[in-house]
């Protein structure tokens, strides 16, 4: 028999503490993340407490949203279970596609291009992962040169037809203190916990990743939230390139090639399951928030910023491999007083 | 009640003329699997309003039946029609639009969704919106009309247990208001109250004209509850029965194809040896296992009992390793035991057969005689051809004494029917100084000559000393060729019977927790 | 009573999930060229498409028919394959390994910064020490903390990264030992032809893991590990350590890879490794492993190696570029795994 949980305990901090929303995170392994992002972000203002002037938020908004959207990216894939190796190359090919676009085209018609071209590869992965049941981690590797070669076609060296109105439109002040990529970011981010927590589709895609054959046997298009999977990584991937080139004002082949690590890294550091299932979108966010920022705390403190790809790889290790050591600890030191 | 033979293969039945009221109708349906033939001109029909039981044993076809009636497979040739629909697309989907649900016995439930989740996702466009209150509301509203008032509807299934999981697929099958519902071995983790519940179920739905169709090889349950049933042999009909027209012994024949009382070899006797306990275990505790003790001699045959899921596959595992377990006392022929990794249990003496030789027993990519050293490949030996070579007397050995049909140590071991594939698992513990062998269920799944080829090699093993634990699920093993049985009950032992205690009602009787009402038998 | 020994076996136990039901594929009778084909050692298939795009070089360009063009293929080929040899092993064990590009600039990097204090072979062992070292991370990690191997290899690729840039200046890095160049870039007489010396360097090598994969117990293990890990671990093998040795072997070679790299092309910087990503993938599946592990040779690599290096000649010949070079090779491993690796159930 199971033992029905019985929400309404005697404490108020206890009713909180299991309310379905906070269940939730905690399910998904959002509390690393957010307590992480807490701690760093006290860190990092007591190192610079310039952080708080309306340029440096500003800065700081704009260096992390683009890499908060890759890491949204992965993570949905990520979620269906597999992991994406080529969103660096999609970020790069939106990234340029834009910037062309906006040479000749209207602004809107440029966004629509980029993301366009960023959902032709997601379509393109998610088709032949889905459909054709090749392997993600082939799929993927080959299709991050492809793409990547593609976007070194369209444009063979950083330039493009981005207009400091875009770049304020994307990277200024939505009101003082309030940088407007973080707006944008947290409207994004609403859209996909829409998808993702509210739709009958987004529960598919979790479901997909938590055991596919199931949701093949309740019934359900497995395939189809697997594409649906990919479109959407594909799109958020689009919209953070866009964000990336306005922020930068230039499009480049290269721009999304550092995202790759980072974005797994952020995924990883969300508490995410590289198996598939589970995820939380606040916490990539705060995750690809923290590292993001690693850089510049580097800068701040004075030493070398080479030294965040270390930190970004150790990072990944250690969000996986400190709770297995510590288990292992643990059951070590229970036995030692058994 | 009509059979079609009691000896001999099953030969192929006509397709009694379904009444144009029928439910569902099933008729001529075949599968090839590749070379292989799961299913072969099965046909049937089921009434409104009826339990129509599919019976037979391990590997008759009925779960294949089942999943095609489901929309899980689609026939290779054949066609089910339910309520006037032909439905024969292969998509689960179009089953349930139909009015056809299922119970898998696979649960296909996803472990990382809640149970309202579960029961709210299958029907329904996945552009729909989704609420979770709107789902918990509808899964507190189902469960309360189906009488499952402990099941929490926000908890993740994967915290569930077994039984509870089943609830929750039976649930969802029924859920879905079906026309015709499909229960393939629904009560299999479910104790006597469990299944009484499910009666309860069935004879609702019964009672306002869905059909049911009840796939089982639990013979008390079909005496309750089956109206009329089919009896699949081989992937063929061997007969068809209703209700009160039929014995178990009837039914025995047509599913085993031969007399009810099938010839088992009875175990060696036990000899008086002075080499120490083959296995000594005193208060085995782990996942699953709530403090079991246990002892072999030397060539004895201790089989394991109970119904699945109280602990018995924990039980092995633990026994060879590959799960941790504490103990306070523990040796494996004399030399204690602290921390045990297969490697280490190998090393002392031990071998084990495990449950899904697909998957944990086999590389299917590679060859018969890799498969057979697959536990004696040494990083700084030969391998490959040379190895293989050097081998060759023990191989054929081995093959030989398993009467293996196979073309050789290079053929892949995927191409090898299930009987010969399990005796490849086997046989690579023969003659190399195993002193404990532990088996999960060996005969699961093959053919009836395989089987016995097994049942000589294990008194072969028997009466060379090593000793056997034999866990089955087919009661009939146990009481005909153990020394001794150990009834298993939610991970403890609820009782053990040997000589004239030894009986199949005993161990089933111990097996659903009456352990208390046999002893007082005596 | 009897039954037949072909008694069907049923795939309807206890253990086969519901599909979502597509018909069979697997009725397809195999036409008469595909029967020649499957009595050859799959590791021969990627010779042949190597003859067969020599061939079609020769018609595009008469010279390219020519001893020299194929020596010089064949070299290019040769450091490719060295390069992937590793990625073999790690692919055969069903993993993969990311940190290929920065294991090669990592070791060729320290080994021109140790030939001052440890002289050029004590400069290699060193560095090859370091591949070892950076392996047995990998493979622990993989292996104890159970982090997949594309999340592990990818972020040990950046912290290496990172280490390089933090710890090399290249500036200082342009003096190549003789005994590097002999061994590489030299050219030597073979049977009367005049061919750089990593050509049979490279042979040796091959033959040398070949027979490891094919004759050793660890060899014929690893394979194991990597078609069915559970039967593996189950039979009392010792996964770990086998996983943790074929990652070894895998950054090991990676290294002996950027050594030989450094002393052939004369350069080295922080980036030189990024084409042997895609390249080393590229040759392990062109030469007939599977990506999910227990099936592949070191025979079959430098095939596949030969087959891209054969592409690259095409490539450069007709003037496309380096960028097009790379997403050729990306499109062969989608041909390549679209006609092997189907994850598809009856």
């Amino acid at each position: 028999m199971t033992t029905a949980t019985a929400p309404s305990d005697r404490s108020g901090i206890s009713r909180l503490w299991n309310t379905t929303g906070i269940t939730r995170l905690r399910r998904e392994g959002a509390v690393a993340p957010i307590t992480a992002f807490l701690a760093f972000f006290l860190v990092y203002v007591i190192i610079n407490p310039g952080l708080l002037t309306r340029f440096q938020l500003q800065t700081a908004g704009n260096l992390v949203v683009p890499l908060a959207l890759a890491a949204l990216g992965q993570l949905i894939i990520v979620l269906v279970g597999g992991i994406d190796i080529s969103i660096g190359a999609i970020m790069s090919l939106a990234n340029v596609v834009f910037a062309t676009a906006m040479v000749s085209l209207p602004v809107p018609l440029a966004i629509l291009a980029g993301i366009a071209a960023g959902l032709a590869c997601g379509l393109f992965n998610g088709y032949l992962v889905a459909y054709l049941r090749l392997p993600a981690i082939a799929v993927t590797l080959a299709s991050a040169f492809i793409i990547g070669s593609i976007s070194r076609e369209v444009m063979d060296r950083p330039g493009g037809g981005i207009t400091p109105e875009f770049y304020l439109a994307t990277s200024g002040e939505l009101l003082p203190y309030l940088p407007i990529s973080i707006f944008w970011l947290a409207i994004i981010a609403t859209g996909m916990w829409f998808v993702l927590q509210r739709t009958a589709l987004g529960r598919h895609i979790y479901g997909v990743g938590s055991n596919i054959d199931s949701v093949a046997a309740a019934g359900l298009n497995a395939k189809r939230a697997q594409l649906a999977a990919f479109a959407l990584s594909s799109v958020v991937v689009s919209l953070g390139a866009i964000m990336l080139a306005g922020s930068t004002i230039t499009g480049d082949p290269r721009s999304g090639d550092s995202y790759l690590l980072s974005s797994i890294a952020a995924v990883a550091l969300a508490g995410a399951s590289f198996t598939g299932g589970r995820g939380s979108i606040i916490g990539t966010i705060l995750a690809a928030c923290t590292l993001g920022l690693v850089g510049s705390l580097l800068f701040f403190a004075g030493i070398n910023s080479y030294w965040q790809y270390v930190i970004s790889a150790l990072i990944v290790i250690s969000v996986v491999g400190i709770p297995v050591i510590w288990k292992r600890l643990y059951l070590a030191l229970r036995k030692a007083h058994a | 009640m009509e059979s079609q033979s009691t000896g001999g293969a099953a030969t192929k039945v006509a397709a009694p003329p379904a009444p144009p009221s029928a439910q569902l109708v099933a008729a001529n349906l075949t599968k090839h699997y590749g070379a292989v033939t799961a299913v072969d001109d099965v046909s049937f029909y089921c009434l409104p309003g009826e339990v129509h039981a599919l019976v037979g044993e391990n590997g008759a076809g009925k779960s294949t039946v089942a999943k095609m009636l489901a929309g899980a497979v689609s026939p290779t040739t054949g066609t089910i029609t339910a309520g006037g629909v032909e439905l024969n697309t292969g998509r689960i989907r179009d089953a349930r639009l139909a009015g056809v649900s299922c119970a898998f016995q696979e649960l296909a439930l996803v472990q990382d969704w809640t149970v309202a989740e579960n029961l709210a996702l299958p029907d329904g466009s996945p552009l729909r919106g989704f609420s979770q209150r709107g789902a918990t509301r509808a899964a507190e509203a189902l469960l309360a009309e189906l009488d499952l008032p402990h099941i929490d509807p926000r908890a993740q299934v994967r915290t569930l247990t077994l039984a509870d999981r089943q609830l929750v697929e039976i649930a969802r099958a029924i859920g879905a208001k079906p026309k015709l519902l499909i229960l393939d071995e629904a009560s299999s983790a479910l104790a006597p109250p469990g299944v009484a519940w499910l009666f309860s179920r069935i004879r609702e739905l019964t009672a306002v004209g869905t059909s049911v169709i009840y796939v089982s090889h639990r013979l008390k349950e079909l005496a309750e509850i089956a109206d009329r049933g089919t009896v699949l042999r081989d992937g063929r009909v061997a007969g068809e029965f209703s209700r009160g027209k039929w014995t178990e012994n009837q039914l025995i024949s047509m599913m085993a194809g031969r007399e009810a009382s099938r010839a088992f070899p009875p175990a060696p006797p036990l000899s008086v040896s002075e080499r120490p306990a083959v296995l000594d275990v005193d208060n085995l505790i782990a996942d699953g296992i709530n403090g079991i003790s246990l002892s072999i001699a030397p060539g004895e045959i201790l089989g394991i009992g109970g119904l699945q899921g109280h602990g018995q596959a924990e039980l092995l595992r633990a026994l060879y390793g590959a799960i941790p377990a504490t103990a306070d006392q523990w040796s494996i022929d004399g030399h204690s035991v602290k921390h045990l990794t297969p490697e280490r249990a190998v090393r002392l003496g031990a071998g084990y057969v495990p449950e899904d030789r697909k998957t944990e027993g086999l590389a299917l990519e590679m060859g018969v005689g890799e498969n057979l050293l697959a536990p004696w490949f040494r990083t700084a030996q030969l391998g490959g051809t040379p190895r293989l070579a050097r081998e060759k007397p023990w191989m054929a050995g081995v093959l030989g004494s398993l009467s293996v049909r196979t073309r050789g140590p290079l053929e892949k071991s995927g191409a090898l029917s299930g009987g010969n594939q399990q005796k490849l698992v086997f046989g690579r513990w023969l003659d190399r100084d195993r002193r404990l062998i532990l088996l999960h269920d060996p005969t699961r799944g093959i053919d009836v000559r395989a089987k016995q080829e097994l049942y000589t090699a294990i008194m072969g093993l028997s009466a060379a000393g090593v000793g056997v634990l034999w866990f089955s699920t087919e009661v009939e093993e146990l009481v005909h060729v153990c020394h001794r049985v150990v009834v298993l009950y939610e991970g403890r032992v609820a009782d053990e019977l040997s000589g004239a205690r030894l009986t199949a009602e005993a161990v089933v009787g111990a097996a659903v927790g009456s352990a208390s009402q046999s002893k007082e038998q005596l | 009573m009897t039954t037949t020994s072909s008694s069907p076996e049923t795939h309807n136990g206890a253990f086969d999930p519901p599909t979502a039901g597509t018909a069979p594929s697997s009725d397809r009778r195999p036409g008469r060229f595909a029967r020649i084909l499957s009595r050859m050692p799959r590791s021969a298939w990627p010779l042949l498409v190597f003859a067969l795009l020599f061939l079609i070089g020769g018609l595009i360009r008469p010279n390219l028919l020519s001893l020299d063009s194929l020596i010089g293929t064949a070299t290019f080929a040769m450091i490719l394959a060295i390069a992937s040899f590793g990625q073999t092993a790690a692919v055969i064990q069903g993993g993969i390994d990311l940190s290929v590009p920065n294991t090669i600039a990592f070791s060729a990097l320290s080994y021109l910064t140790l030939i001052g204090p440890l002289g050029p072979v004590g400069g290699f062992i060193g560095a090859l020490a370091a591949g070892t070292v950076i392996g047995i991370i990998n493979g622990t990690i993989v292996a104890k903390l159970g982090l997949t191997p594309i999340v592990t290899t990818i972020a040990m690729n950046g912290l290496l990264f990172g280490v390089v840039l933090l710890t090399f200046k290249n500036s200082e890095l342009t003096v190549i030992p003789q005994f590097l160049t002999d061994i590489t870039a030299t050219k030597i007489d073979v049977f009367g032809l005049s061919v750089a010396a990593v050509l049979p360097l490279g042979l040796v090598l091959m033959v040398i893991l070949q027979l490891v994969l094919s004759y050793t117990g660890w060899g014929r293990s690893l394979f194991l590990v990597g078609s069915a890990p559970e039967t593996a671990k189950l039979a009392g093998q010792p996964v770990d350590r086998i996983r943790i040795a074929g990652y070894a072997l895998s950054s090991f070679l990676a290294a002996f890879s950027g050594i030989i790299i450094v002393g052939f092309y004369a350069q080295a910087s922080a980036t030189m490794g990024a084409e042997y990503l895609l390249g080393s993938v590229a040759a392990v599946l062109v030469g007939g492993a599977s990506i999910a592990g227990g099936r592949g040779s070191m025979i079959g690599t430098l095939g596949g190696a030969l087959v891209l290096g054969q592409v690259a000649t095409l490539v450069a010949v007709a003037n496309l570029g380096s960028n097009i070079q790379q997403l050729i090779y990306g499109v062969i491993v989608l041909i390549v795994i679209a006609l092997y690796a189907r994850r598809g159930r009856d």
